[in-house]
C-alpha cells in the first residue's frame, strides 16, 4: 500500500514537472502572441502584463495593410512548388541509386558526388550561388530561390535507404509482367515509399517556408519578398518596428504549425531515423 | 523485330531517373564549388573586375586580424553552447521517456514546437523577451529588486542571448534523437540493474549515458556544424553587434561579399573555412560508416 502511494507521488511529480517544462519551452511564443496584441502605448509601458488590458489587432491589420498576403502567396509557393520538386526528384534518384546498385557498377560513385553536398554547408557558397542565378536570369525571381535547394542529399538517401530494404524481386516481377522502368517505378515502388515520402515533404516544406538567406539575396522588388524576407524588413537600422514585427512573426508560425500538428503522427517514428541537416 | 537489350535499357532508365537531381546538383553546388575556387584567386567585384591575382586573397586573409578575431569568436561561441546541446536535450529525452509521465505526446510535442521556427523568427522571439527596456526578463529582474541588465549593450549578455535562441529552436529535435536512443536500450537492462539494487540515478549514469554514447556524438557533430554556420538567429537578435561581438564567420562572408563587394576575398575565406567543416563531415562519415547508421 505504502508502494502504490509513492508511485502516484511520484507519477504526480514527474507529469507536474514535464508540463512546466513544456511551458517553459513554449512561453516564449505566448508572450510574442499576447504581445502582438497589445497597442504599442502598452508595448512600451511599464508594468507589463501578459494579457493585453486593451486587447487590439491594430499591428495585424498593418501588416496586412502592408501586403502580408502577397509574401504569405510568395512563401507558399516557395514552399509547395519547392517540396514537389525536392520529392519527386529524390524519390527518383534515391530509388534508382537503390534499385540499380547491382546491375550498374558506376552507381555507387554517382551516389558518392551526392554525399559531396554533406561535405560543405550552403551558406559558405552562396555568394557563387548569387552569382549563378544572376547569369541564369533569376536575379529577383521567385526560381533563383527554388532551384538551387531542391535538391537535398539527406532526401536522396532517405530514399535510397527505404529501397536498398525493399527485395529487387519486386522490381524483377514487375519487368516479367512487361512493365516499363518508370512505370515499375510510379506505379509499384513509390507507393512503397510513402513513410518516406511524408517524412520528406513535411521537413521540406518547413525548410523552404523558413528559407532566409538565398531570398535575402535574390528577392529585390518588395512583391516578391517572402514572408522571412517582409520580418527581416521591420528590422530597421533606425530600429525595430515592433508592432509589425511581432503580428508577422506570429502569423509566419502559424502555417507551419498546423502542419506539423496535423501530420506529426506519421512522423515521430521516422524523425528520430533521420536526424541529418536542419 | 530486333529485341531490346535490356541492360542497355535499365542503364538509361537509371539515368533518367538520376538526371534531373544530377543536373540541379551540378548547376548550383558543383558549378559554385568551382566558381568559389578560382573567385578565391580574383579580385572580383561582383560586377566588372576580375583579374587573377594568385595567392593574395589568401595571404591577406591569413594576416588580417578581423578574420581570426571573428574565426575565434565563433568557435568560443560553438565550443560554449556544445554542453548546452548535449545536456539540455538528453535530459529533456530523459523526462519524456518515463513510464511516470502522464499526457507524453503533448509534453513532447510542445518541447519540439520551436524546432519548427525559421531562425530569424526564434531570434526574434528570444529577442523580445530580453529587451533592454521593456522586454519581460528585465521587468522581472526589477520586480525582484536586481539591476536590469544591459542584454544589447553588453558583448557577453548579447551572446547570452543568442546562445538561448540558439539551445531554444534546437532542443527538441536533439531530444528526439535521444528519445530514439533510449528506446533502442533494452529494458531488459534496466531490470536486471534494478534487481542488483542500482537506484534510478546509478543507472541513468552508469547505463543509460554510455549506452546513448552514439547518439551523444552525433549530437554534437550536428551542433557544432550548426553553430559555426549560425547567422539567421543573429540578424533576429544583435545583427553581429553590439560593435562586432557577435558576428560569426558566415555574417563575416556575407560582409565582405555582398556589402563590401570583395567577392574574391570572401570567396577565399569561405574556401578557407570550408576546410573545417570539410573535416568534421569526414569524422562524421567514417564515425557512421558512410553516413548510414544516423
Amino acid at each position: 500500500m505504502k508502494g502504490a502511494t509513492k508511485q502516484r507521488l511520484e507519477t504526480v511529480l514527474i507529469t507536474i514537472l514535464g508540463i512546466a517544462v513544456a511551458l517553459l519551452m513554449i512561453f516564449p511564443i505566448i508572450w510574442l502572441c499576447f504581445s502582438s496584441f497589445k497597442p504599442s502605448t502598452e508595448l512600451f509601458a511599464y508594468p507589463l502584463h501578459l494579457f493585453p488590458q486593451n486587447p487590439s489587432t491594430d499591428s495585424y491589420i498593418g501588416v496586412v495593410e502592408d501586403g502580408l498576403f502577397t509574401y504569405v502567396k510568395n512563401s507558399l509557393f516557395l514552399a509547395v512548388v519547392g517540396t514537389l520538386i525536392t520529392v519527386v526528384i529524390s524519390a527518383m534518384c534515391g530509388y534508382a541509386l537503390a534499385i540499380y546498385r547491382k546491375e550498374i557498377s558506376y552507381v555507387n560513385k554517382v551516389f558518392a558526388v551526392f554525399l559531396l553536398g554533406t561535405l560543405i554547408p550552403g551558406e559558405i557558397l552562396t555568394i557563387s550561388q548569387f552569382t549563378v542565378v544572376s547569369e541564369m536570369g533569376l536575379y529577383n525571381n521567385i526560381w533563383g530561390c527554388i532551384l538551387p535547394v531542391v535538391t537535398t542529399t539527406t532526401g536522396i538517401f532517405m530514399y535510397r535507404q527505404h529501397y536498398m530494404s525493399i527485395p529487387l524481386e519486386l522490381v524483377e516481377s514487375g519487368r516479367l509482367d512487361g512493365a516499363s522502368e518508370f512505370h515499375i517505378f510510379r506505379a509499384l515502388m513509390l507507393p512503397l515509399g510513402s513513410s518516406v515520402t511524408i517524412t520528406l515533404t513535411i521537413f521540406s516544406f518547413m525548410w523552404r517556408w523558413n528559407d532566409y538567406i538565398l531570398p535575402l539575396m535574390v528577392l529585390s522588388d518588395q512583391e516578391k519578398f517572402t514572408i522571412q524576407i517582409a520580418i527581416k524588413s521591420y528590422i530597421g537600422t533606425m530600429g525595430v518596428d515592433w508592432n509589425s514585427i511581432l503580428a508577422a512573426s506570429i502569423l509566419s508560425i502559424i502555417p507551419i504549425i498546423v502542419i506539423f500538428i496535423i501530420l506529426q503522427r506519421y512522423i515521430t517514428g521516422g524523425l528520430a531515423a533521420t536526424g541529418v541537416k536542419g | 523485330m530486333k529485341k531490346k537489350n535490356p541492360a542497355f535499357c535499365h542503364t538509361k532508365a537509371f539515368w533518367m531517373f538520376v538526371l534531373p537531381s544530377l543536373l540541379l546538383f551540378g548547376a548550383f553546388f558543383l558549378v559554385p564549388l568551382g566558381l568559389s575556387i578560382w573567385f578565391s584567386f580574383t579580385n572580383y567585384d561582383g560586377w566588372k573586375t576580375m583579374d587573377f591575382i594568385g595567392i593574395k586573397n589568401y595571404t591577406s586573409i591569413l594576416t588580417n586580424a578581423d578574420f581570426y578575431k571573428t574565426v575565434t569568436r565563433t568557435i568560443i561561441y560553438t565550443v560554449c553552447n556544445l554542453p548546452f546541446k548535449i545536456a539540455i536535450p538528453l535530459l529533456l529525452a530523459a523526462l519524456v521517456t518515463s513510464s511516470k509521465l502522464k499526457g507524453t505526446t503533448l509534453v513532447r510535442t510542445m518541447i519540439y514546437i520551436p524546432v519548427l521556427f525559421s531562425a530569424l523568427v526564434a531570434g526574434i522571439t528570444i529577442n523580445w523577451m530580453f529587451g533592454q527596456e521593456y522586454g519581460l526578463i528585465n521587468f522581472l529582474l526589477q520586480k525582484m529588486g536586481i539591476e536590469p541588465l544591459q542584454w544589447s549593450l553588453n558583448p557577453v549578455l548579447a551572446t547570452v542571448v543568442i546562445s538561448v535562441a540558439s539551445n531554444w529552436i534546437s532542443a527538441g529535435y536533439y531530444m528526439l534523437m535521444y528519445v530514439g536512443g533510449i528506446n533502442n536500450i533494452s529494458k531488459e537492462l534496466y531490470e536486471a540493474a534494478s534487481v542488483d539494487g542500482a537506484t534510478k540515478v546509478q543507472a541513468f549514469f552508469r547505463l543509460t549515458l554510455p549506452l546513448l554514447m552514439p547518439t551523444t556524438f552525433i549530437v554534437l557533430l550536428l551542433s557544432t556544424v550548426n553553430l559555426l554556420k549560425e547567422y539567421a538567429l543573429v540578424q533576429g537578435i544583435s545583427l553581429g553587434g553590439p560593435g562586432s561581438s557577435t558576428t560569426y564567420i558566415v555574417q563575416y562572408i556575407f560582409d565582405q561579399g555582398f556589402n563590401q563587394y570583395r567577392y574574391g576575398y570572401a570567396s577565399a575565406a569561405g574556401i578557407v573555412i570550408s576546410l573545417l567543416f570539410i573535416v568534421i563531415a569526414m569524422i562524421q562519415f567514417k564515425a557512421t560508416k558512410g553516413g548510414g547508421e544516423v
